[in-house]
């Protein structure tokens, strides 16, 4: 089953993070795994744990706040939302991302081996 | 930017560990319970949802390692946690830390006490100066061996020379000091400087001004600057005290400043003045002037002292041609501050020193290699085991790291202690008011001691580290014999290292003790000193005005101290024997001048009967006796030395010399004795130089010596003594009151340049060289005992089998005593190099002197010897039975 999953990039599940927070506002980390578990059909968390240190990380970095508060169901979590710099981080990751990935995709598309896509 | 908020955060996170860590179980809790709810809405029952829950959320402790690996610093707090065992660790083994935290805080504190005092000799300079080296200090070279420099010469240099941006001249003289109502007088002595001194030098008077290029001038009213510690004992550090008079030799003057606390220039004195040259100084020639005049001058920048040195003698040439009369043969001598000061062979003197200091911090390091490899052997199950369950060298490493740290820490900080501590018993022991030394030690101090503490740490560890590094996994558990073969190996190569270093130390020491020895023991000529009382008196002159009223005042004072019972027989004289007596330019009748100024011999007057006090009688001829007083004929005595010399085969008595002082001849006197040699004028004590007598009462001595034959322990006469001088006057200081035999001893203020710091050498090498064989005997000692313990199987077997006690005495001691041989062979090698540097300083014996090599050897064979023999013993009372089960 973990084989199956995919590598992920460095800073690629960060970006998805940001991307996350950055549309649906303040989420705590539950919120945040299931998300990305939904959008990307369940491809690139191995479990929903290692968001953490996603999380920290990005904290550190100054990207991203967290607050401890309540929740909808009156339950204490911390709850992490995006900051200035963390949408700029995000805007230029983003752009880096896109460009990356029609490269990959034009030169995959010439490919000569006939076992792969 | 990101960037370094990201490391800050990370360091910071260390510190905060706990926290962070229960609110991430505090957030893992949470996440879980949302997933559950989650499931549950889907219809899951409880028990499933929160099953599905914890398998979604993978395991909480791996969640918990990335996030803390992501979150601080991993390799920080890794090394943390080393060093935090490296104290559990030490803590168990008590000895061990005990033994090498002491040895290693001993060899650190002595570095840096070593490097604070040749800071100080070589580099520092006068405390409080600035740039002191940009300051280079001058005198002249006279043909005739006088002092210092001509007042005349140095307004040539000074007007000349390029080299500096600025120069200036300081003498001194005696005077008499009273308060502005002519009470309180005392003699002093002060300094006198050209007005730009202190501004040159760069330093600041604390309160009132600097003197002004006005007050120097001929005629200017006379002012003063006091120097801190004066102003604060007779002053009482008034505040106002510019402005106030004092009177100087019966005048008044006015006292324009204090100097800050601390700076002495360049003697330890009370006052200076302005040198306000007056005219006789304007002479050229040989300035013989009491204070011992000097010039010195600011380096312009960019120019180099070779420099400064080439133009000046370049000056002193075109002053040869210009005034041949005075200045023909006449040299610039152009020294830095601690030639000038300390001696020409000061980095010499005190580098040797430093180096020996490395070599006892070498000898502890190699000692905590030995005994930090043998706990590292004995702990390989420890380490192997470490290994097997996957830590990584770069972890052992920095456990053996955190270990030497640790110790290092804690040394250095004791060292740190015991140099603050040395330093100032060091500057105590050795303070002279003629050589003013800067022993601060400040953040340069810290820094190097930090340094060497670091080092010495790294220096520990290699061995131990390297032995570590060769562990493979689960390998360390069965005995690996070629283990301790290695690691035996390396404690060889140490030993024999260590004894290297202390026979080049224990040589080293042994040739300076015995410069110092020749020195002191040197004949002087003298009979019995130890029975000879001596004191030195001198007249205050504002009460002794007239030749007359000195005389009168000495001639009492030897009816008195005759009539004690007890004194065989008394005299006086201008100085003692071994002291070096004036010097002064001489010519011999019938005897052509010698080229370049002349002879010169050091001249002493001495009463009658001195030479029955010495126990050295006439060898031919009279001595002086009542006949010789003022008004006299005027007559000499000569030494041996000096009537073979001048007079060679031929009879002294009747012939005349006179000495010519600044090239004004005094009258001619007939010699009328010839006395045996005692040593005067050579401050080595190695040679009976030529000298001339003059009668004491033919003179108007300011001071003298009185010197007193006892028939009784001088001991018992003393008290009397003093008590006769004090009631004859009081305002007279009686000083230096002792016997002659204890004023034989090292002295620095009467050595020549070359051989001033010997004494402080010669007491302190043998010190080094003592601690050094100390460490190298312990270390030799701990390895060999650790390599019995290692051993005791194998004892075991051997005298189970048969084996005599003596076999294995005889084992134990090969073992020991290889290295310590190989050792030894390296050493003397070293020493023969090494000694050669050490030959400017030495005094009547060889750098690579037989009997001193010798000597070296037997001691460090001997500690080697017992160094063995202790473990050895214990090897033969082993209990085969008991070593057979030993692990």
């Amino acid at each position: 089953m973990p084989d199956s999953k995919l590598d992920l990039l460095q800073g690629t599940l960060d970006l998805m993070v940001l991307q996350t927070l950055d549309v649906l506002g303040p989420l705590h980390g539950y919120g945040i795994a299931r998300r990305i578990e939904q959008l990307s059909e369940n491809e690139v968390l191995l479990n929903q744990g290692t968001i953490y240190a996603s999380l920290v990380r990005l904290q550190q970095r100054g990207w991203i706040a967290a607050q401890w508060g309540v929740s909808d169901n009156n339950r204490k979590a911390k709850f992490y939302s995006i900051t200035r710099a963390g949408k700029r981080r995000m805007k230029d990751d983003r752009t880096q991302w896109e460009r990356l990935a029609a490269a990959m995709g034009r030169i995959l598309a010439v490919s000569s081996d006939p076992g792969k896509p | 930017m990101s960037a370094v908020r990201q490391s800050c955060a990370r360091f910071l996170s260390i510190f905060r560990k706990q926290r962070l860590d229960r609110e991430f179980d505090d957030e893992a809790r949470a996440h879980i319970a949302f997933a559950t709810e989650d499931y549950m809405r889907r219809g899951m029952p409880l028990a499933q949802a929160q099953r599905f829950a914890r398998v979604k959320f993978g395991s909480v402790e791996a969640a918990k390692d990335a996030e803390r690996d992501s979150r601080g610093l991993p390799w920080l707090e890794g090394f943390f946690y080393d060093l935090r065992f490296a104290v559990r660790a030490l803590q168990r083994d008590r000895g061990f830390t005990f033994a090498a935290i002491a040895m290693l805080a001993l060899a650190i504190g002595l570095n840096v006490t070593v490097f604070t005092v040749m800071n100080a000799m070589l580099f520092r300079g006068f405390p409080l100066v600035k740039a002191n080296d940009r300051l280079l200090y001058m005198q002249e070279r006279f043909p005739s061996g006088l002092c210092c420099i001509s007042y005349a010469d140095f307004e040539t240099w000074r007007s000349q020379a390029r080299s500096f941006s600025g120069m200036a001249f300081v003498g001194g003289r005696p005077i008499v000091l009273a308060d502005s109502n002519g009470g309180n007088r005392t003699d002093t002595f002060a300094t006198t400087v050209t007005a730009n001194t202190f501004q040159l030098l760069g330093v600041q008077p604390v309160a009132g001004r600097d003197f002004l290029p006005a007050d120097d001038a001929p005629g200017a009213r006379p002012v003063a600057i006091l120097g801190y510690r004066f102003w604060e004992s007779r002053f009482a550090k008034r505040a106002d005290i510019a402005g106030q008079t004092i009177y100087i030799d019966n005048a008044p003057a006015t006292v324009v400043g204090v100097m800050p606390e601390g700076f002495d220039f360049t003697e330890q004195l009370n006052l200076w003045l302005p040198l306000a040259h007056p005219p006789n100084l304007n002479q050229r020639g040989p300035a013989f002037l009491p204070g011992g005049h000097l010039a010195f001058g600011r380096l312009r920048d960019g120019v180099t002292v070779e420099e400064a040195r080439t133009e000046l003698a370049a000056i002193s040439r075109r002053l040869e041609d210009t005034f041949p009369a005075a200045n023909r043969g006449v040299a610039p001598r152009v020294d830095t501050w601690s030639q000038f000061f300390v001696g020409p062979d000061a980095p010499v003197v005190y580098g040797s020193l430093w180096v020996a200091a490395w070599f006892v911090l070498l000898i502890a390091c190699a000692n905590m290699a030995n005994l930090t490899l043998a706990r590292t052997v004995g702990r390989r199950h420890e380490f192997s085991t470490k290994v097997a369950l996957g830590a990584s060298r770069w972890r052992m490493v920095s456990q053996i790291l955190g270990e030497s740290l640790t110790l290092a820490t804690v040394a250095g900080m004791l060292g740190w202690w015991i140099a603050k501590w040395s330093v100032r018993t060091w500057a105590v022991a050795t303070a002279s008011s003629f050589q003013i030394l800067d022993y601060t030690v400040d953040s340069g101090t810290l820094a190097y001691l930090v340094a060497i503490s670091v080092g010495a740490a790294a220096l520990i560890s290699v061995a131990p580290i390297g032995s570590v590094l060769q562990l493979r996994a689960g390998k360390g558990n069965t005995h690996g014999v070629t283990q301790d073969r290695h690691g035996n190996r390396i404690g060889a190569v140490l030993i024999a290292g260590q004894m290297a270093l202390a026979i080049v130390l224990l040589s080293g020491a042994g040739v300076l003790a015995r410069a110092l020895l020749n020195i002191v023991g040197a004949k002087t000529g003298v009979r019995d000193p130890q029975n000879i009382l001596i004191g030195s008196l001198r007249l205050p002159s504002w009460k002794y005005s007239t030749a007359a009223a000195r005389l009168d005042y000495f001639n009492r004072l030897e009816t008195e101290l005759e009539a004690i019972p007890g004194v065989r027989q008394e005299s006086l004289s201008s100085t003692i024997p071994v002291n070096s007596g004036s010097l002064r330019t001489l010519e011999v009748e019938g005897r052509p001048p010698a080229p370049g100024g002349g002879e010169s011999a050091p001249f002493l007057t001495v009463a009658s009967d001195y030479f029955r006090v010495m126990g050295a009688p006439a060898l031919s001829g009279r001595v002086f006796d009542g006949r010789d007083r003022s008004g006299g004929f005027p007559v000499a005595i000569v030494n041996q030395s000096f009537a073979t010399r001048f007079w060679p085969g031929g009879q002294a008595l009747g012939k005349r010399l006179r000495a010519t002082d600044r090239n004004a001849p005094g009258e001619w006197r007939t010699v009328v004795g010839v006395v045996p040699n005692i040593m005067q004028g050579d401050p080595t004590r190695q040679q009976f130089k030529p000298l001339v007598y003059l009668p004491f009462h033919q003179g108007s001595p300011q001071s003298a010596w009185f010197l007193l034959r006892t028939g009784v322990p001088p001991d018992r006469v003393a008290p009397v003594v003093r008590a006769e001088v004090q009631k004859l006057d009081r305002s007279v200081p009686l000083e230096d009151f002792g016997t002659l035999k204890a004023s034989f001893g090292f002295q620095r203020d009467r050595m020549d340049l070359e051989h001033a710091e010997l004494g402080k050498n010669a007491a302190v090498a043998p010190i080094f060289a003592g601690i050094a064989l100390l460490l190298a005997g312990i270390g030799l000692y701990a390895v060999i005992a650790h390599r019995i313990s290692q051993r005791t199987n194998e004892i075991g077997v051997r005298m189970a089998i048969g084996a005599a006690a003596q076999d294995i005495r005889g084992m134990v001691f090969r073992d020991g005593m290889i290295p310590v041989v190989m050792g030894m062979i390296l050493g003397l090698a070293a020493s023969l190099a090494v000694n050669r540097v050490l030959q400017s300083q030495l005094v009547g014996v060889s750098p690579h002197d037989p009997a001193t090599l010798a000597g070296a050897t037997a001691i460090l064979v001997l500690v080697a010897l017992l160094a063995c023999h202790i473990p050895a013993r214990r090897a033969t009372k082993v209990d085969p039975a008991v070593a057979l089960r030993h692990d």
